[in-house]
């Protein structure tokens, strides 16, 4: 059918506008400073390195590596004290079914209504009478305390039988093999989606490590990139080598989890 | 100790972890923002804050520049999410209709997603220059008139908004395009057979099946277009004379450069009402729907 | 199952992580020294100088250790606000004079008059109408490191190409209103185009542009009497000034963001307004060929905006700290010259009087206007009074509203703010 190949055509002509400025920000990079504002040409005529030599090269002043292991730290951490904390949490509602577990989840759902802002600046006195500031606990605790596991792991738990962890009990086994053993397995669906989504979130998180953290040190990547944007700003070349290099991981990750990754997303719309 | 009771502390067990995060990090300062707002609390004249009652609340309802804002805001919502839902539309049926390789645009479309923030200002400032920009050069060799993105008062805010359609319509249309899949083959069978093909088939059959997930799609992005900040914090830095300057950027600004740490948190509270007002909505239409 | 290994697989990168940090931090700690931190939003190559500074400072003084923590100035005095109210800030900090009043009255500033006088840095050295952004109550806060006037920078080959030049041939940056316009139009390419590819002038940051010149016309910010005076004669004059070079001559580009200081490196703009902070910006950049030049005269009379980096320490160090910091601010402050090279002129009079400093054109020629400089008011709520100027000036450049008109309602909104801020620093809910 000739409808259908227009109609391929077509679509791969719309996903290479969306992916058009990403290759334009890397071909861009590798260009001399000279060549970034011409663009009369999408490809290098001179290819160079220079650009990413020299963000390298003034670790000093962009340590690079350390806003990368940053990241990597403190989204590595968030998502599993999400994952943990949340099942945990869930496990103990809708299995353990204890008293009070129904209006807790309540009252969590309800506080997912209240726009973060909110929280920026009690959480600064927070985090500040705790000696946490400028440190990455100040950026892993407070989202581990975020709402949206829970409420997606009750949700999840909610929907499935209940018969395995019930045989499983009577067996012997104990709540917590039961949680460890059974119920962890069985939600490995949800749990994926939260953790691909607890990563992504907090891997882009902006507005948390801009106000609770100080030293350039302790900065994330994005926080990093825009602080490198910010003294450098005249200069495309090397503020586009940054971000190419700040973007690397997370394409990597999603060259890698492509297919997680867009169904979790696609999952968010489709819970009861 | 009875086995209810028993069961009881085992149950707080489990959730004493999150529970503990979630009083520290949420609880207590929802109850410090609300003790905020009804505070004189400025950082620059420690010496007299105070008690004011709802003075916050009422200074902020005359505030002129509170009230431009929530037009802007406003503004943002009523442009993003229709045309939101518009292009993630057309890419969910599109994907859908693929005979092949619809993985490989899905990925790509899904693809700005995952940009940070500043990535994303980065390369559409780049973009949008009015002098130097990409866009522009472009406009130039075809022989048009270079356009002023970013410093018309009228044409900033739908710059900001493609920007954000090229950032996040993908994700959305992943969500819809998973509806799409979810609706049994049969249902498009029987439309065929009535004759409901394409657009008919559409409104007819295909939309009212997805009206959950429309319904998620647009209220969860109504909820996040009041947010409305980064966006504009990075291209245009609320202007030109404030056309981008949402709600959110003037309480930031209030707490952050003027040091109003009270005035600030009185309105979030009043962002937070209107924001509840959406997120009942859907719980309540949801509720509804699933009857 | 996968999941759990997931989950082992997250911890163990968590801990890879924490290992190789600890190392990092286990690292620098010295036992005997005493630590200063300092903080600044010295963020571009400015701040490659400063640490030069530093390192020489700490080899000089093995008993002390500076780190100095850099903070994009866009968030860096909420940060040195907050961070200091609770009583975590750094030992010593830079602030610029026109925020001194602001974090004076937040309470954690450490008077500073000690640091003057023998042992410290000689007073006598300083301009009066700096030493003066410093007094509050007759006390003095901090030590002023450097002056940074607005000055004009020039593109010389743009000028000679244009045939602006002096006597021997040497191009010569405009001095008043008629060369300033005459050098626009002529260095304007193609001549009287409406989008040309080339401009004589474009302005950078407007409300510092304005800023710097509305004193030319006998403008001013407040009243004898504390009050915003942002519509006087002599602000309005300056604004039709700057507004007219847009919307009559089409002299200039339409305003955007940075786009006068892009266009100036990019060599598509002949001549722009900055301080001289941005020096350091140009000096990376090969094969551009500029000057440095005092403001030319707009107006009736020279004048120009400035402000100055003050050195400040907090309140509550130890006596090892404090003299510590002490030594360190004498220190920059003798070796301001080599914090001139970074794009500054040093606040200090014997400084500015070596040979080395007169060598640094644009500096040196940014200097010459001390004698005329203006710094921005003494209020508090100078950031909302900003804010409306920036308003005021972006209406006129656009068209969109008269000068007159523009900066009435602009007065009206910052006499609000300065209302508001008198009454709430008497007492919560001060009258109003």
């Amino acid at each position: 059918m000739k409808g259908r190949w227009v109609l391929l055509v077509a679509m791969f002509a719309v996903g290479l506008l969306f992916v058009a400025p990403m290759v334009l920000m890397v071909l861009t990079s590798f260009k001399p400073e000279a060549e970034v504002l011409n663009p009369e040409s999408a490809i290098p005529k001179h290819w160079t390195l220079q650009n990413y030599l020299d963000v390298l090269n003034w670790s000093e002043e962009a340590p690079f590596v350390r806003w990368l292991m940053n990241s990597v730290l403190v989204s590595s951490s968030v998502t599993f004290l999400v994952l943990v904390l949340s099942s945990l949490a869930a496990f103990g509602i809708t299995r353990v079914r204890v008293p009070g577990g129904g209006a807790f989840f309540y009252l969590v759902v309800a506080s997912m209504m209240v726009p973060g802002l909110l929280f920026l600046v009690p959480v600064y006195f927070i985090l500040n009478s705790l000696r946490l500031l400028d440190t990455p606990a100040a950026l892993i605790l407070p989202a581990a305390g975020g709402g949206f596991g829970v409420f997606l792991l009750t949700q999840f738990m909610k929907s499935l039988p209940k018969a395995i962890e019930e045989a499983a009990l009577i067996d012997g086994c104990s709540w917590l093999g039961v949680y460890y053993h059974v119920s962890l397995p069985l939600c490995a669906p949800a749990m994926a989606t939260l953790g691909v989504l607890t990563f992504i979130g907090s891997w882009n998180d902006f507005v948390g490590p801009l106000v609770y953290l100080d030293s350039i040190q302790n900065y994330t990547l994005p926080v990093g990139i825009a602080l490198y944007q910010a003294s450098y700003y005249t200069e495309y070349g090397r503020t586009l080598a940054t971000s190419a290099m700040a973007t690397a991981p997370l394409l990597l990750i999603f060259a890698i989890f492509q297919k997680q990754i867009v169904e979790s997303m696609s999952s968010t719309g489709l819970k009861d | 100790m009875s086995p209810r009771k028993a069961r009881a502390m085992l149950g707080w067990a489990y959730l004493l972890p999150y529970a503990s995060l979630f009083v520290l990090f949420v609880l207590v300062p929802i109850v410090v923002a609300a003790y905020l707002a009804v505070m004189q609390f400025d950082l620059t004249s420690p010496k007299s804050a105070g008690f004011v009652a709802f003075r916050n609340f009422a200074d902020a309802w005359r505030d002129e520049y509170l009230q431009r804002a929530f037009v802007v805001t406003a503004k943002f919502a009523a442009m993003m999410v229709p045309s939101l839902v518009v292009v993630a539309f057309a890419l969910a049926l599109g994907l859908n209709a693929m005979p092949r390789g619809r993985n490989a645009v899905r990925a790509m479309v899904f693809l700005p997603t995952m940009f940070t923030v500043a990535v994303t200002g980065i390369l559409w400032q780049w973009f949008y220059n009015l002098e130097f920009g990409l866009f522009n050069f472009v406009l130039k060799n075809l022989g048009l008139a270079p356009v002023p993105w970013l410093s018309d008062k009228n044409i900033a805010m739908p710059s900001i908004v493609l920007m954000s359609l090229w950032w996040t319509s993908g994700g959305t249309a992943v969500i819809l395009l998973a509806g799409l899949q979810n609706i049994p083959r049969m249902f498009h069978e029987a439309a065929s057979l009535d004759g409901a093909d394409g657009w008919r088939g559409f409104w007819s059959v295909t939309f009212p099946l997805l009206r959950p997930v429309v319904l998620f799609v647009v209220v969860t992005n109504l909820i996040g277009a009041f947010q409305f900040f980064p966006q504009a914090q990075l291209l245009t830095g609320g202007g030109p004379e404030l056309a981008t300057r949402g709600v959110v950027q003037y309480i930031y600004e209030t707490a952050f450069n003027g040091y109003r740490l009270g005035y600030a948190a009185a309105m979030s509270w009043m962002l937070a009402a209107v924001v509840a007002v959406f997120g009942f909505l859907q719980f309540w239409l949801m509720r509804k729907e699933a009857s | 199952m996968r999941i759990r290994q997931a989950l082992n697989g997250l911890l163990a990168t968590i801990l890879a992580i924490l290992l190789v940090r600890s190392g990092w931090i286990g690292a620098v700690r010295g036992r005997t020294q005493t630590e200063i931190s300092f903080w600044n939003g010295f963020t571009g190559p400015d701040g490659r100088v400063m640490l030069e500074l530093i390192r020489r400072f700490n080899r000089e003084n093995p008993d002390l250790r500076v780190s100095m923590q850099r903070i994009a100035w866009a968030t860096y005095y909420n940060k040195l606000m907050v961070a200091a109210v609770n009583g975590r800030g750094p030992h010593v900090f830079v602030i610029h004079a026109s925020t001194l009043p602001r974090m004076n009255r937040a309470g954690f500033l450490e008077p500073a008059d000690f640091l003057f006088g023998p042992g410290g840095v000689p007073e006598q050295d300083f301009e009066p109408l700096v030493l003066r952004t410093t007094e509050f109550g007759g006390r003095r806060v901090g030590v002023p490191l450097d002056i940074h006037p607005q000055g004009l920078y020039c593109n010389t080959d743009m000028l000679r190409e244009a045939g602006i030049v002096d006597e021997r041939g040497r191009p010569k940056p405009p001095t008043n209103r008629e060369e300033f316009l005459r050098a626009a139009a002529l260095m304007m390419r193609p001549r009287g185009s409406p989008s040309p590819d080339r401009y004589g002038f474009a302005l950078t940051h407007w409300q510092n542009n304005y800023q710097s010149v509305f004193p030319q016309f006998g403008g001013r910010y407040l009243d004898e009497r504390g009050d915003a005076d942002l519509d006087n004669p002599g602000n309005v004059e300056a604004l039709e000034f700057l507004g007219s070079l847009r919307t009559e001559k089409r002299l200039i580009p339409p305003p955007d963001n940075q786009l006068g200081w892009i266009g100036f490196r990019q060599k598509k703009v002949g001549m722009v307004f900055d301080g001289v902070y941005m020096l350091g910006d140009l000096k990376r950049l090969e094969g551009l060929n500029y000057v440095g030049a005092p403001m030319p005269v707009l107006g009736h009379k020279p004048g120009t905006m400035a402000d100055s980096h003050i050195l400040c320490m907090r309140k509550g160090l130890t006596e090892r700290e404090r003299d510590g910091v002490a030594r360190f601010i004498r220190f920059l402050s003798e070796n301001s010259l080599d914090w001139a090279e970074a794009g500054q002129v040093p606040a200090r009079r014997s400084v500015r009087n070596t040979d080395r400093f007169r060598s640094m054109q644009v500096q040196y020629a940014f200097s010459r206007q001390i004698p005329y400089m203006v710094y921005p008011p003494r209020i508090v709520p100078l950031f909302e009074m900003g804010l409306e100027i920036n308003l005021a000036v972006e209406r006129v450049i656009r068209g969109r509203m008269g000068a007159k008109e523009s900066l009435r309602i602009a007065d009206e909104n910052a006499q609000k703010a300065i209302d508001r801020d008198r009454a709430e620093s008497q007492a919560p809910g001060g009258s109003r």
